[in-house]
């Protein structure tokens, strides 16, 4: 594949264009080359954007990227959620994909709870790409994909993004890199944990209410930055009305960027600035307004889990 | 410590039954002799009236996110009315008796696919068509389904009562989930919390709770399930027949794919149309939606266990997840067996030497389809 079919490619998925079921084929196993060398905990230089849960709002990321930057001209780092409950959830993840492999040192995607063959198959994203494509070769060909995106990423050695959160199995980003990734989400254990996690206001560890995964409190979280010589842990995976909270002294900060997630909730969406320096802004957008979020032409009966 | 094994046959609800003395036992380290009553503080009880229609009922529970209230029947004073009678309560109204009456009001009413668009109709209206415009009211709906007898116990009866009771008695021919105190409900979470939360201070439970639900003998049961191509009227007709508030929902060579609880009825109330002709596996996607839109966080399709979890980790994840039950799948996710709070309390029970008979499960008796 040249370099002009991806942008072609990119070009058209930029409209919200799907493109052909080979191509995807083709796109997918040039990702996986370039993110199998990737480690679990990739590791990024500032400056960078970082953003939270996109869930297939299109129209939405069209907007992230008014307000953040075009892709290449700001690096960005995604992390996850890419997939399921909104109505683009295929041309969403497509782009980020065709981003990558065209920019693969501009974009760093790591893998959220989301991008599992288990979940997906409840929450939207393979109804979708069944409806769109007329078959289910194209999700098989992104859960492959899903298995080989990193688990974490490192910002100049000092902050650590993760979709979910922290593990009772992890104490070290060195363990974290002897996780072998390349699987399914599992049940449980550390990759589980990592993906499913969430910061709460609790001494030590809790089981989740998800079913999966922990809570952790203030004080994990200062034993994690102490350990690992880190300033902060960005993550994502929770809704926030306010498009980001900073939580336990500003140690860890949720950045969610699905405004108006499932076109009703009403919250705005974040991302995270880093310069240089790794001083942080935060900026906060809307839901895309004067586009039918729909999707353009017919009006398609919502699908029954979105109602 | 352990108690006495109790006297078999007789049963007197309130009385204090062991012989532990008073002064020595009745410290924290003895939860067996702890008040019902203590359990039960500042609870806002939320009751129906008996004459409300069992749609508005429905709604009560849902605006109140609680699965189950006391239903209170209106006593007619014979003379003036301002003597005001005590209303007294009749029953429980919970997700299991609207299900078994709308599908005794379906099956009464002979409902056919064809013709009307039943699809498109919501529970409401289709319990509206069934009774030919007249309305129920909830007090002929409650305790239809075979759960939540109502039953009722001092504030002073024992917890080790309380466990024995809910672990293995039956009122009204039904398995005990619920008892009525004057300060307000007790539930089977609400003890196995408190007992969870304390357990440290309990020295027999704490190496009770240590050992696997292998060891223990938990979740070797028959699992009822449902297939996920089935229709929900199916697994509705399923809970009710067998008395069960959930069941799995299960794809190929029995692979536990996810849940469908009674409580989730409380979403088809919600949605446009009645899903109860939508496939298991689709309204298992649905629920889960709406939950994830609801509580800003999406949830793990299954609540699982392995035959090697410990008591202690089980009872975390019911506690931490608030259901009732748990199953246990093995290497390959094969839903195997269940573990609920009432198996939770019969192991405490078995534990504290109480007499627990073994041929209680309702579930045992049913093989899920695929078996």
């Amino acid at each position: 594949m040249g370099s002009s079919d991806l942008d072609r490619q990119i070009e058209q998925l930029r409209q919200c264009e799907i493109i052909t079921e080979n191509e995807v084929k083709i796109l997918c196993q040039k990702a996986r080359e370039i993110l199998a060398e990737e480690s679990n905990v990739q590791k990024i230089d500032a400056p960078v954007t970082i953003c939270g849960d996109i869930h297939g709002q299109f129209y939405d990321l069209k907007e992230l990227f008014k307000v953040g930057g075009e892709c290449p001209d700001t690096n960005y780092l995604f992390m996850g959620d890419f997939v399921d409950r909104g109505f683009y959830s295929v041309e969403t993840f497509l782009l980020l994909l065709a981003l990558k492999v065209r920019y693969p040192d501009r974009i760093t995607l790591i893998r959220g709870n989301h991008e599992s063959r288990q979940i997906t198959q409840v929450y939207g994203f393979y109804d979708e790409c069944l409806r769109k494509y007329g078959s289910v070769n194209v999700w098989r060909y992104c859960c492959e994909v899903f298995d080989h995106l990193a688990l974490s990423a490192i910002i100049d050695n000092k902050i650590f993004c993760v979709h979910g959160g922290l593990s009772p199995s992890v104490n070290t980003i060195d363990q974290i890199r002897t996780i072998d990734r390349k699987v399914e989400v599992p049940h449980d254990g550390a990759m589980c944990d990592l993906l499913w996690s969430d910061p709460d206001d609790i001494e030590g560890w809790g089981l989740s209410p998800r079913g999966a995964g922990y809570l952790f409190g203030g004080d994990v979280v200062q034993s994690f930055l102490h350990n690992n010589d880190l300033n902060l842990i960005a993550r994502a995976h929770q809704l926030v009305m306010e498009g980001y909270k900073l939580l336990f002294n500003d140690t860890i900060v949720t950045v969610w960027s699905a405004p108006n997630y499932c076109y009703r909730c009403g919250n705005v969406a974040a991302i995270l600035e880093l310069n240089d320096k790794l001083e942080s802004n935060y900026k906060i957008f809307e839901a895309a307004v004067g586009v039918d979020s729909r999707g353009a032409g017919v009006r398609k009966r919502a699908p029954d889990y979105f109602l | 410590m352990r108690s006495p094994k109790s006297p078999t046959g007789t049963f007197n609800i309130g009385v204090v039954r062991n012989k532990h003395r008073e002064g020595i036992t009745t410290d924290s380290r003895d939860w067996s002799m702890v008040h019902a009553g203590a359990l039960v503080l500042d609870q806002k009880v939320v009751t129906i009236d008996g004459s409300t229609l069992v749609e508005d009922a429905c709604q009560i529970l849902i605006d109140n996110n609680i699965s189950s209230a006391p239903v209170l029947a209106q006593s007619k004073s014979p003379v003036s009315s301002s003597i005001e009678r005590k209303k007294s309560y009749i029953g429980m109204f919970d997700y299991g008796d609207l299900i078994t009456y709308v599908l005794i009001v379906l099956k009464r009413s002979n409902f056919s696919m064809e013709g009307d668009d039943v699809s498109s109709l919501e529970i409401k209206e289709i319990v509206r068509r069934a009774v030919a415009g007249q309305s129920v009211p909830v007090r002929l709906a409650s305790d239809l389904s075979r759960k939540n007898p109502f039953y009722s116990i001092l504030s002073e009866t024992t917890l080790l009562s309380v466990v024995e009771e809910f672990a293995c008695g039956t009122h009204r021919g039904k398995e005990i989930t619920v008892m009525r105190l004057a300060q307000g409900m007790l539930s089977q979470s609400m003890v196995v919390d408190f007992l969870f939360k304390n357990v440290h201070n309990f020295s027999d439970l704490e190496s009770l709770m240590n050992q696997t639900l292998r060891e223990l003998g938990l979740g070797h049961n028959s699992v009822l399930s449902v297939n996920a191509d089935s229709p929900v009227l199916d697994a509705l007709t399923l809970m009710s027949k067998f008395g069960v508030s959930s069941l799995a929902v299960v794809g190929q060579m029995g692979v536990l794919l996810g849940n469908i609880s009674i409580t989730d009825v409380k979403y088809v109330i919600k949605s446009k149309n009645s899903l109860l002709w939508n496939t298991c596996f689709q309204f298992v996607g649905f629920v889960r939606s709406r939950q994830g839109i609801d509580d800003g966080q999406d949830r793990y399709p299954v609540f699982d266990v392995k035959l090697d979890t410990t008591l202690y980790q089980t009872v975390a994840k019911l506690i931490a997840t608030k259901a009732h039950r748990l199953w246990v799948t093995d290497d390959r996710n094969r839903a195997s067996g269940v573990v609920s709070l009432t198996d939770v309390l019969r192991a405490i029970a078995k534990n504290a030497g109480l007499k627990v008979s073994e041929s209680r499960r309702r579930d045992s008796l049913a093989k899920g389809p695929w078996a």
